[in-house]
């Protein structure tokens, strides 16, 4: 373990001790080759944890999303490259050890076995992104973007610090391995039930729950590209991986606590996905389709089957990239015309042809097409919700239908269609932009092939 | 002391203050401390807005999609078009910038505020139909809900264009294309003139084009109102100040012949405040110069017509402010109320104005009598030796007038060809041109703002063509040349 998470900490020193000349290529290189030791955990015999040390430790639930976190790291910083040329050295240096430090909590995060610890660096990943979304963003609504983040993540979180505190008092040990055997079952009382509630409402702010998601327009619209994406992919699943944490000893209360919430997200899935089909704004439509997706991970999450767990993790790993490419997409986009609006820049595939391709398959991950591995995750879950209720199949396939809707619409508008006029001179796709989007592709493609390893804890 | 014990925030604007200069005294000036402090604890709790980083309430927003730079009524609507044909609400920012609120040497506020179809060009016929038509449901247009209905006080008076022989055929012609158009204009021979207008001297006229409906005058004011109201509801932003840069980049890039051009894009738009140094880049996707008598001032700033004389980019834009002349009097016989808008063969014209026998009128200068239009002051002399000639021998009943007042306003003047420029520049690609109607900007304005808010949108002109009033005329060399102008 300490091979991830100390190399992650020297990236720090490395940050501001390089020539200037050398930041983005040492560290992107030295971000790749640490990209390389999450594929170490992956090789597991039975579901137990691979036990590195008394604190840390990784399990078929951690490794595929402790893979999508090291390998977004290079990502975001070769997404960073061009707003951030014209700055001052000590300011780039400061934005990339923001995302240093938010990579070094987001593994240690993903990889605590103490639910404290976890709950500390569930914590600490908020400080870096909220600098990073007030200092760099964009507009002068960056301000209320960052104190919504804030304080929703926080209001919803200190209750859970209280459970914690709680149940380590009742149990003695908040161990993940342990929390199983220890745990016991939870009756009806109203004590219990606020128990449930403080437990979950942190990961629900987080996911976020539809009633919940003001918070993630705003942070995502805002935030320059590097805090969108790390956002998008990273932090959301937080609140999923927390969920699939916790549920254990939440046992039997889950199966009618869980109801509100699913109702809410059923509901919310159709919702967000109807208000992505409204929108201009380009970035503000892939935040909308992150809560629908995310939507359809807390079904998975709170109907608690294995097959569900399964679905949820597939979709956390899937979403995460497909988000990811569609901000890097729209950023590209932006860099070049400075304008966020999808009507004004149409009818790129005649000037930009490979950009145009790559729109082409981050829509269709987006909309879920076989066999990608965002198919397999809604699939699955879909397929789990139709076993808990019947009826749920009317909401999941209407969302699957708006979701088809929405990222074709955003396709052809930015893609097909006439050029308009002021876009002619637009400077041509670099090769950074293009790799980038062959990274996140990838990965995407290659799980496809063997979703196997991204399948958790029953495979 | 108090340094180190005031934690470091709140201590901020203490520190600066320097206690040397009060060298020998003890004065601290407690109260003064204490209030600041208060200030600032107030400041951060809750309940007040929250200062945290400068006040910019007053300067534009740091992003907008589409900056009009011009806000009189071609640059609102340009504005009003755009929100409107936008397929979802709320989805392009735009953002107006006029240097002037109180439009004093804007050609709107200025204008005299007529309307007329007697064009030979079949474009300007279909804009001021489309405009005479957008006149009459203003109230459906421009609806607001909080605010009373607009009373445009339309004058269907109609426009009356008398022509000597040398011109009479060229009139036979233009009102044929008119009447294809459909206008609704007749010709009147001498005798019909004196029939109907009795106060006319037909001495020199040899045909006349009276238009019959959808002509006459109306309140540039009220249209300018309403039109800023309605925007200001759509959710238009606005702004006072000038734009003094525009931050651009540009590409070399070779054309299907192998020629190399440069293309340029303007990433912002750098708008000054008044009386102040203080600027604000505004980040945007497209700018439209819609500054009238200025805009070749603005077309400069982004590098248009830089270059060697005789190439696409040495070709200016051919805009200047020319200054003319309106004139007030009372004439209490003259032509009664249904007196149309009267060009005289001569270039003079004049038009009822009220109900009390006032008329307006003026005349435009022969290049020679071009006055200086750095200022906006008017010359008496040439209404008593230019115009009241002319008006005395056509009407004679002017014989006896009295002037009362008189004002002067600029035309937005093509040199080129004394018509619109409308849609792209080829080289600066993001700059859009709604400039230089030389004087018929205002009864064109409903028409051009449509016909750019498509070509924004859609990428073409839908409705009306206005090909023959793109920018690459001027290096072409085509002009699109009306035959009789006022």
């Amino acid at each position: 373990m300490l091979k991830m998470v100390f190399s992650t900490i020297m990236l720090l020193p490395m940050t501001w001790f390089s020539k200037n000349n050398m930041i983005w290529i040492n560290l992107t290189t030295h971000g790749l080759i640490i990209s390389l030791i999450p594929l170490l955990f992956f090789n597991q015999t039975n579901s137990n944890l691979i036990n590195c040390s008394a604190h840390l430790s990784s399990d078929p639930l951690t490794t595929p999303l402790l893979m999508l976190t090291a390998w977004l790291l290079p990502l975001m910083i070769m997404a960073s490259q061009y707003h951030l040329h014209n700055e001052s050295p000590s300011r780039k240096k400061l934005y990339l050890s923001m995302m240093i430090f938010l990579q070094i909590s987001l593994i240690m995060t993903f990889m605590a076995t103490e639910l404290i610890l976890f709950y500390i660096l569930f914590e600490t990943t908020l400080i870096p992104t909220l600098i990073i979304i007030t200092r760099w963003g964009i507009q002068a609504e960056r301000l209320n973007a960052g104190t919504y983040f804030l304080f929703y993540t926080l209001t919803g979180s200190l209750p859970l610090l209280i459970m914690l505190l709680y149940i380590y008092n009742d149990l003695g040990s908040l161990n993940i391995m342990f929390l199983t055997l220890t745990a016991q079952k939870l009756t009806s009382t109203w004590s219990h039930n606020l128990l449930w509630l403080a437990c979950m409402m942190a990961f629900m702010v987080k996911m976020p729950l539809y009633g919940l998601h003001l918070w993630l327009p705003k942070a995502h619209v805002e935030a320059p590209i590097a805090g969108s994406m790390v956002l998008a992919a990273v932090l959301l699943k937080l609140g999923g991986y927390g969920m699939m944490r916790l549920t254990p000893i939440l046992d039997p209360l889950t199966e009618y606590m869980a109801y509100p919430f699913l109702m809410l997200s059923l509901w919310g899935m159709i919702m967000t996905s109807s208000i992505c089909l409204r929108q201009t704004d380009l970035k503000s439509l892939i935040a909308y389709s992150s809560v629908s997706h995310m939507a359809l991970v807390i079904v998975a999450s709170l109907i608690q089957t294995p097959w569900s767990f399964t679905g949820a993790i597939i979709l956390m790993i899937a979403h995460g990239l497909t988000s990811s490419m569609l901000f890097c997409l729209a950023n590209s986009n932006y860099e070049r015309t400075h304008s966020r609006i999808m009507m004004l820049s149409r009818g790129l595939q005649t000037l930009l042809p490979l950009m145009a391709f790559w729109w082409f398959m981050a829509n269709l991950t987006n909309l879920a097409l076989p066999p990608t591995i965002n198919l397999m995750g809604e699939l699955l879950v879909v397929t789990t919700s139709f076993s808990w209720s019947h009826i749920t199949i009317m909401f999941t396939g209407l969302n699957m239908l708006i979701t088809a809707l929405y990222s074709l619409h955003m396709y052809i508008t930015t893609q097909r269609g006439p050029l308009t006029h002021h876009i002619t001179n637009i400077k041509p796709s670099f090769t950074r932009e293009n790799m980038l989007m062959f990274m996140h592709l990838s990965p995407i493609i290659l799980l496809s092939l063997n979703p196997s390893i991204i399948m958790g804890l029953t495979p | 002391m108090i340094r180190r014990v005031l934690p470091h925030g709140l201590g901020r604007g203490l520190l600066t203050r320097r206690p040397g200069t009060r060298r020998g005294g003890f004065s601290l000036d407690w109260d003064g401390k204490v209030s600041e402090i208060k200030k600032k604890i107030k400041s951060i709790l809750p309940g007040t807005s929250c200062d945290l980083l400068p006040d910019t309430s007053h300067l534009p927003p740091e992003h907008s999609d589409v900056v009009i730079v011009g806000g009189g009524v071609l640059g609102l609507s340009v504005a009003y078009w755009l929100k409107k044909l936008e397929s979802r609400r709320g989805g392009i920012r735009v953002l107006v910038v006029e240097q002037d609120y109180t439009y004093s040497q804007a050609s709107t506020g200025l204008s005299v505020g007529g309307i007329c179809q007697q064009f030979s060009l079949p474009e300007n016929i279909q804009l001021s139909l489309f405009s005479a038509s957008f006149l009459r449901n203003i109230n459906e247009y421009l609806a607001v809900t909080s605010a009373p209905p607009l009373d445009l006080r339309f004058n269907p008076s109609g426009y009356l264009l008398l022509a000597s022989e040398k011109d009479a055929a060229a009139m036979e012609s233009n009102v044929k294309v008119q009447k294809q158009e459909g206008a609704k204009v007749c010709l009147m021979s001498p005798d019909q003139l004196r029939n109907k207008f009795p106060w006319i001297n037909t001495e020199g006229v040899a045909l006349a084009s009276y238009g019959m409906e959808n002509e006459g005058w109306f309140d540039p004011w009220c249209l300018l109102q309403g039109l800023r109201q309605k925007v200001e509801s759509m959710g238009v932003f606005f702004c006072q100040g000038e734009v003094t840069r525009f931050v651009s980049s540009s590409q070399r890039m070779l054309t299907t012949d192998d020629e190399m051009v440069i293309l340029k894009r303007i990433h912002e738009v750098h708008v000054k405040m008044d009386h102040s140094l203080e600027y604000q880049p505004v980040e945007c996707a497209i700018v439209i110069n819609a500054a009238g008598a200025w805009s070749a001032q603005i077309a400069a700033l982004a590098g248009i017509g830089k270059g060697p004389p005789g190439t696409l980019q040495g070709t200016k834009l051919p805009v200047e402010p020319r200054k003319r002349y309106v004139y007030v009097w009372h004439c209490p016989q003259g032509p009664g109320l249904e007196t149309p808008l009267v060009a005289d063969t001569s270039g003079a014209y004049f038009r009822r104005e009220g109900l009390g026998s006032n008329y307006l009128g003026g005349r435009s200068p022969t290049e020679e009598e071009e006055p200086d239009p750095a200022n906006l002051e008017v010359d008496h002399d040439f209404f008593q030796e230019k115009v009241w000639p002319h008006l005395a021998l056509r009407v004679p009943a002017f014989e006896t007038l009295k002037v009362q007042t008189a004002w002067a306003g600029y035309y937005d003047y093509n040199t080129f060809d004394q018509n619109g420029v409308v849609g792209p520049h080829p080289l600066v690609v993001n700059m859009y041109f709604a400039t230089g109607f030389s004087g018929h900007g205002l009864q064109q304005a409903p028409g051009v703002g449509r016909a750019v808010a498509e070509m924004i949108l859609e990428g073409s002109f839908q409705t009306i063509d206005l090909s023959p009033f793109l920018f690459n005329r001027f290096y072409l060399g085509e002009k699109t040349q009306e035959n009789n102008i006022m």
